[in-house]
């Protein structure tokens, strides 16, 4: 019996030393700062009382991890550029801030753990952090947050939520990207038929891919002056990447649009399948090519197969909202930001750009500069007469669209094949 | 007066003891696991005392950390005492992580029923989660009837309903229940009318905590307090005695599976309605699982499951840290959860043999 | 080989399960051992082949200290146990059995195993072919098979714990004939045993085991009163025959039948007394068994009638009734696997006493449960406490707790193998118990393949030949030699 209780005893005093042990630690850590501070107080006194400055702390969370060379790292490398250019400024971020990959924390909990850990601003980096956003605002009125393609800020917008006093919206006008990826397409498709990866169905992704057809067909009428009207078919996965079991799988429709005659697939999600399936493919002897999306080096997997990339440059519009935030400044807006025109590949002041690859000919790629050149000089694509995809009327001849008509576009347009909504 | 010729002294030696006692051996336990993840982390070129100072402050370093910790207990010691249920009775329900998504589902059918009307926010939740009850009981009930009707075993069985239950969760929020326009894998939010209130400024429930003390009592009692649970445990132990004393075995296999698709119901109930605010894919974040590493480690005594559940949701949480701030891959939480798992079940062995070797079978 | 064990003490918890034995067995001896139930008498078995360790004491082989750590230690050492407990075998073939237990090569020879096993089948006159699978083999065989598994593995001492309680008689001449054989070649062997006759027919010497100690050897001729008084410190006489029939019907049986796809029954008929004891008697398998079962409600019977009859000469027929309807209406059955069956293992004592009586209200009245159990335990003399889980009692105390789970009142007691493995004071208090059942109106209906025990307590007797059911014999009436002639399937017409 004596002898029970003993040992009993001793492993509840070695459990609590454990446990101690784990606890003293953290409290052990600073340390490092005590032992110089005492250096620097012998040497100057005064020094000390010359307090450091808070350090200024940017924090961000992906959606997916920060290597996924698509979406993420495009939005992690934006806040190292804001951070870099911010004197004494500091980045934090939790990647895989998702529900397949973490379950039990949500955006909000994670973002709770940024500002823990000092973050004076924060980043949600998807349209999937809306609820998150919501709930991190309401419990944080006052603290800074940057909703990446989010419009709770748009007054004019059909979400706007005037109560959220410090969030912000921040997207860049990737419809001219698309165009651009429509016209590459366009110019370079033998069969005349291009297929377009979708994601999921909403708002967002309906405007792309609207944007990509209205470039093709803009370049496959205007420019190569075709008159057979083009073949533009847009596959939904059901995702921004393949879940086994959840989505379609990418590599699959793509492989089915290249065996349909789709020469080339514009991607629209995050991943990189488009190209890689493309480079299968062409290594069979076919003659087929992909366009990626999201981050400037997507098509470097395999250059040979992809025409190019419109990609995201977030740092340009990142940069002056958080430099206000610092500057205490900070005002909250809305901002769906045009490219540079003057040069839409310049890293400091365009927030998309279009980087060509290998596999777009010299002859092409001067034709899509044209196109780029056109759109610089004022052509509205979005311009009547549009129909939308069920015949009814979108735009009338000569009409423009507004920014809320372009930004909650109810349906693909007309001459596009594919759902407009999810069944 | 032999005593000289003694040959086995081992029974009085340190080692002996310290891989009999229970305590002793369970600390034992842990140290190994302590020691076996840091070996993983040190092979991963990282520092163990800092991951370890990571989770441990990832975990109970704020309010708030702290407050998310016991958040997240909840719904895991929820699914662990469901499983008590179905332990007891010698049974292994791996359907668990279905029955909590039909709950999530069946709960937040009733947030639809009543989004937009102006009907009281207490009465909409207490609906909701009885509409949840009714789910995972329901689909538990499914598995008991596979079970001792059809005679499948239940793990398949629940393995089945588990897919099921994600196609129906997969149906549900990419179709009809998608918001609208969007289709991104999860509904619209609840008004917030309908969440559980949750403490000022943190995303705990006391209302949540509060049902989760209850149960852990009520299915301490249960289990060891009534002739139900004690004719549960008989039926965990020796289906053919039991039958022949007069316990109607199938009657209690299935009130097993039910009773654990009450709370498995009850935990996707608050998943929607105190954590999540939505029904999506992955609602029933895996507390199914965990439950069954949780209840295999309470060895089924539902108090235990409290402190244990905690434990394992400790470091999962505190793990989220270690993405932040130790660029870790954060399921390394799930690694050490397995190791304890793993090496508690080995020590348990070990003392088990070496009872029965040398001290008989235990009495009491 | 010569064994000898000096000194050994072992205590599990409180009981002194072991104290202070010393034994010498010389090589060709058969060294019989006795003792009351729990003695300690497997547990000395247990340690000499290393499935549980000794807390004192020494083992010396052909004179030579040796330290057995496990199982395997004894084995190579040349120690072979054939244990109590039936044997569990994976499910494979013989052969695969026997390569499975030896731990020689990686790669077994499986030509030369086959073999060595079939010439030392040939030795004893076994006919076990090394194909069959394990699962169809009887008790009987299995043991056989475990022998010559123990001998093939090199065992020099081979201990045999209770080996007679599960097998048929011509097994057991069989099983005799092979010991002698062994012992002839100057292989040491232990037998445990219950039963005098037996230790009588085969023993070169007997020590007798009691509470732990070894209080006594004998040489032929024993003394069997001496024995007796050896092992329960007091001498034990018989009670008389008492009949307790009553001139009422208690259980009629008439055109019954059991389609059971080995061995289908068809046609029986009889009627059962109230406060009457019928004995089944019968090679192990031939039926029994499939009676018992029919009339305790758990397998269904394919025609015929089951009548409950009621004081008042009403009377209903239970057949197609549910397990738990016969129950209801006072029939109990007590299976022998006991922990198979009977009692589950893992609960203790006081658990299993809270299950047997009537639910009372939702929560369990602990103290209540408390009290009852420490009754029962004294009312049965139930060595063990409320706490002790079943499977730590020993086979006797066991079948004391299976008795006293026996509700009140009883109309129909079903028995198989009551008595298995049990000392004979356990067995002569049982069968007191049991006789109380009946002068209370209870009948008993009982299954043993022990003939003496039959003829000792059966008012009537059944016999059972493949399947076939002989009328209901006076047990005044019969010899041990008619009953083991229809038995052996001569007689019948
Ligand atoms: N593993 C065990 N744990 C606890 N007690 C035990 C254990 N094994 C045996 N005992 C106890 O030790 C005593 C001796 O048991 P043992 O099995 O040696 O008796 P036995 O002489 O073989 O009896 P039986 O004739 O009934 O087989 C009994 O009181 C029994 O309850
Ligand atoms: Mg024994």
């Amino acid at each position: 019996m004596f002898s029970k209780r003993i040992w009993t005893l001793v492993s509840l005093l070695v459990v609590m030393a454990l446990v101690l042990a784990a606890c003293a630690t953290p409290t052990a850590a600073p340390a490092p700062v005590e032992t110089e501070a005492p250096v620097a107080a012998t040497e100057a006194p005064v020094v000390a009382t010359e307090a450091p400055a808070e350090p200024f702390v940017i924090g961000i969370l992906t959606v997916g991890p920060i290597t996924d060379n698509g979406w993420s790292t495009a939005n992690y490398l934006g806040a190292v550029y804001a951070q870099s250019k911010i004197e004494g400024a500091e980045l934090i971020y939790a990647e895989n801030v998702n529900s397949a990959a973490n379950p039990n924390t949500t955006a909000a909990q994670f973002a709770e753990q940024l500002l823990d850990k000092g973050a004076n601003v924060i980043i949600f980096n998807s349209d999937d952090m809306k609820d998150g956003v919501t709930e991190f605002t309401s419990l944080h009125p006052d603290v800074p947050v940057i909703w990446l393609t989010g419009d709770f800020a748009w007054e004019d917008g059909k979400r706007y939520q005037p109560d959220m006093k410090s969030q912000s919206d921040v997207f860049s006008k990737m419809e001219y990207g698309k165009m651009m990826a429509g016209c590459a397409a366009a110019l370079t498709t033998k069969t005349g038929k291009i297929g377009f990866l979708g994601a999921l169905i909403n708002d967002e992704t309906r405007r792309h891919a609207a944007a990509a057809y209205l470039g093709a067909d803009y370049c496959w009428k205007s420019i190569r002056s075709e008159t057979t009207p083009i073949d533009f078919k847009v596959t939904w996965i059901g995702m921004w990447f393949n879940i086994p079991g959840v989505t379609l799988d990418p590599t699959q429709v793509a492989d089915t649009f290249f065996t349909d005659g789709y020469d080339i697939v514009i991607s629209g999600i995050d991943s990189t399948e488009a190209v890689t399936v493309a480079k299968k493919f062409r290594d069979q002897g076919e003659d087929v090519y992909a366009v990626q999306y999201d981050y400037e080096k997507a098509c470097d997997v395999a250059p040979d197969a992809c025409l190019g990339v419109p990609y995201y440059n977030w740092g340009v519009d990142l940069l002056p909202i958080i430099q206000s935030i610092k500057d205490g400044t900070y005002t909250r807006q809305f901002v769906w930001s045009d490219p540079d025109w003057s040069d839409i590949n310049n890293p400091d002041t365009s927030s998309i750009g279009f980087k060509k690859s290998d596999g777009l000919s010299a002859e092409n790629s001067a034709l899509l500069d044209q196109f780029i050149g056109e759109l610089a000089g004022g052509l509205n694509l979005w311009t009547g007469p549009l129909n939308f995809q069920d015949g009814t009327e979108f735009l009338a001849d000569g009409v423009e669209a507004t920014d809320q008509q372009i930004w909650y576009l109810p349906q693909l347009l007309e001459g596009m094949t594919g759902d407009s909504v999810t069944k | 007066m032999e005593k000289e010729k003694t040959k086995n002294p081992n029974q009085n030696s340190f080692l002996f003891n310290l891989l009999t006692n229970r305590a002793s051996s369970m600390t034992l336990a842990v140290v190994f696991a302590l020691v076996f993840t840091s070996l993983l982390v040190w092979m991963m070129k990282a520092n163990p005392i800092s991951v370890f100072q990571t989770i441990i402050t990832g975990a109970f370093g704020s309010t708030n950390n702290f407050t998310q910790v016991i958040q997240a207990w909840v719904p895991l010691v929820l699914a662990s005492l469901g499983l008590m249920f179905t332990f007891t009775a010698g049974l292994w329900n791996i359907g668990m992580e279905g029955q909590i998504v039909m709950g999530a589902i069946f709960s937040y059918g009733i947030i639809r029923i009543f989004d937009g009307s102006d009907a009281s926010s207490a009465l909409v939740i207490i609906l909701c989660i009885l509409a949840g009850i009714l789910g995972g009981t329901l689909w538990a009930f499914l598995v008991g009837l596979l079970k001792n009707f059809g005679g499948v075993n239940e793990i398949f069985g629940g393995l089945g309903f588990n897919f099921i239950a994600d196609a129906v969760m997969l149906f549900l929020v990419f179709g009809p229940w998608k918001p609208e326009g969007v289709a991104n894998g999860s509904t619209k939010m609840l008004d917030t009318r309908f969440w559980l209130p949750q403490i000022e400024g943190t995303y705990l429930s006391l209302w949540a905590l509060g049902i989760a003390i209850v149960c852990v009592i009520l299915v301490t009692v249960i289990l060891q307090g009534t002739y139900f649970g004690l004719k549960l445990k008989a039926v965990g132990k020796n289906n053919k005695s039991s039958f022949l004393l007069g316990i109607h075995t199938n009657r209690y296999m299935l009130l097993a599976f039910v009773l654990c698709g009450v709370l498995a119901g009850l935990t996707g109930a608050l998943q929607v309605l105190g954590f999540n605010h939505v029904l999506r894919n992955n609602i029933s974040g895996g507390y199914g699982y965990i439950g069954l590493m949780v209840g295999m480690l309470a060895n089924i005594q539902p108090l235990i499951t409290a402190p244990i559940a905690f434990i394992f949701i400790a470091l999962s949480k505190g793990a989220a840290g270690l993405g932040i701030d130790l660029k870790l891959d954060s399921n390394l939480a799930g690694v050490i959860q397995g190791a304890l798992v793993i090496f508690v079940l080995i020590m348990d062995g070990v003392r088990k043999v070496l009872i029965k070797k040398f001290k008989g079978v235990q009495s009491g | 080989m010569d064994v000898e064990v000096r000194n050994i003490h072992k205590t599990f918890g409180k009981v002194h399960a072991n104290n202070d034995i010393s034994l010498v067995v010389k090589s060709g001896e058969v060294q019989g051992i006795l003792g009351e139930n729990g003695a300690g008498k497997s547990t000395l078995m247990k340690i000499l082949s290393g499935f549980i360790s000794l807390d004192a004491g020494s083992i010396l082989l052909d004179g030579k200290e040796v330290t057995i750590g496990s199982p395997a230690d004894s084995v190579k050492f040349g120690i072979g146990m054939l244990h109590q407990d039936p044997l569990d075998f994976p499910p494979l073939n013989v052969l695969d059995n026997l390569i499975l237990g030896s731990r020689e090569r990686m790669i077994p020879n499986r030509k030369k195993v086959r073999q060595e096993f079939v010439e030392l089948q040939k030795q004893f006159d076994f006919s076990i072919s090394p194909d069959a699978f394990i699962d169809s083999l009887s008790v009987g065989e299995r043991q056989q098979l475990e022998i010559i598994r123990l001998l093939w593995l090199g065992a020099e001492v081979l201990i045999l714990d209770e080996p007679t309680t599960g097998i048929s008689a011509a097994q057991k001449i069989q099983l005799f004939a092979m010991v002698r054989k062994l012992s002839e070649q100057g292989k040491a062997i232990l037998f445990v045993s219950h039963k005098l006759e037996e230790v009588e027919a085969l023993c070169t010497q007997v020590a007798v085991f009691r509470q732990g100690m070894n209080v006594g050897q004998m040489l032929p001729p024993f003394d069997n009163d001496k024995l007796v008084e050896m092992m329960f410190g007091k001498i034990l006489t018989r009670s008389d025959r008492k009949c307790c029939t009553q001139e009422k019907v208690n259980i009629e049986v008439s055109d019954l039948k059991i389609d059971d796809p080995r061995l289908p029954i068809k046609n029986v008929n009889f009627c059962i007394q109230k406060g009457e004891v019928i004995g089944l008697a019968g090679m192990e398998g031939s039926g029994q068994g499939l009676l018992l079962r029919a009339l305790a409600g758990i397998i269904r019977p394919s025609g015929g009638h089951i009548w409950l009859c009621e004081e008042n000469s009403s009377k209903k027929d239970f057949v197609g009734k549910h397990y738990f309807d016969f129950k209801d209406s006072g029939i109990s059955f007590l299976p022998a696997d006991r922990l198979d069956e009977g009692l589950i293992a893992g609960l203790d004592l006081r658990e299993h006493f809270i299950l047997a009586e009537k639910q009372k209200g939702f929560f369990v009245d602990a103290k209540a449960a408390m009290q009852l159990t420490e009754k029962r335990i004294k009312d049965f003399n139930i060595k063990g406490t409320a706490e002790n889980m079943v499977e730590s009692l020993s086979g006797g105390n066991q079948q004391r707790a299976e008795l006293a789970l026996l509700r009140q009142p009883l109309r129909l007691l079903l028995l198989d193998h009551p008595t298995r493995g049990l000392d004979i004071e356990s067995t002569l208090y049982i069968w007191s118990k049991l006789k109380q059942r009946c002068s209370e109106g209870a009948s008993i209906f009982f299954v043993s393949s022990d003939l003496d025990e039959i003829l000792q307590y059966s008012d009537r007797i059944l016999v059972f030949f493949g399947g076939k059911v002989s009328k209901p014999l006076d047990a005044g009436d019969v010899s041990v030699d008619q009953l083991g002639q229809l038995i052996g399937g001569r007689g019948w017409e």
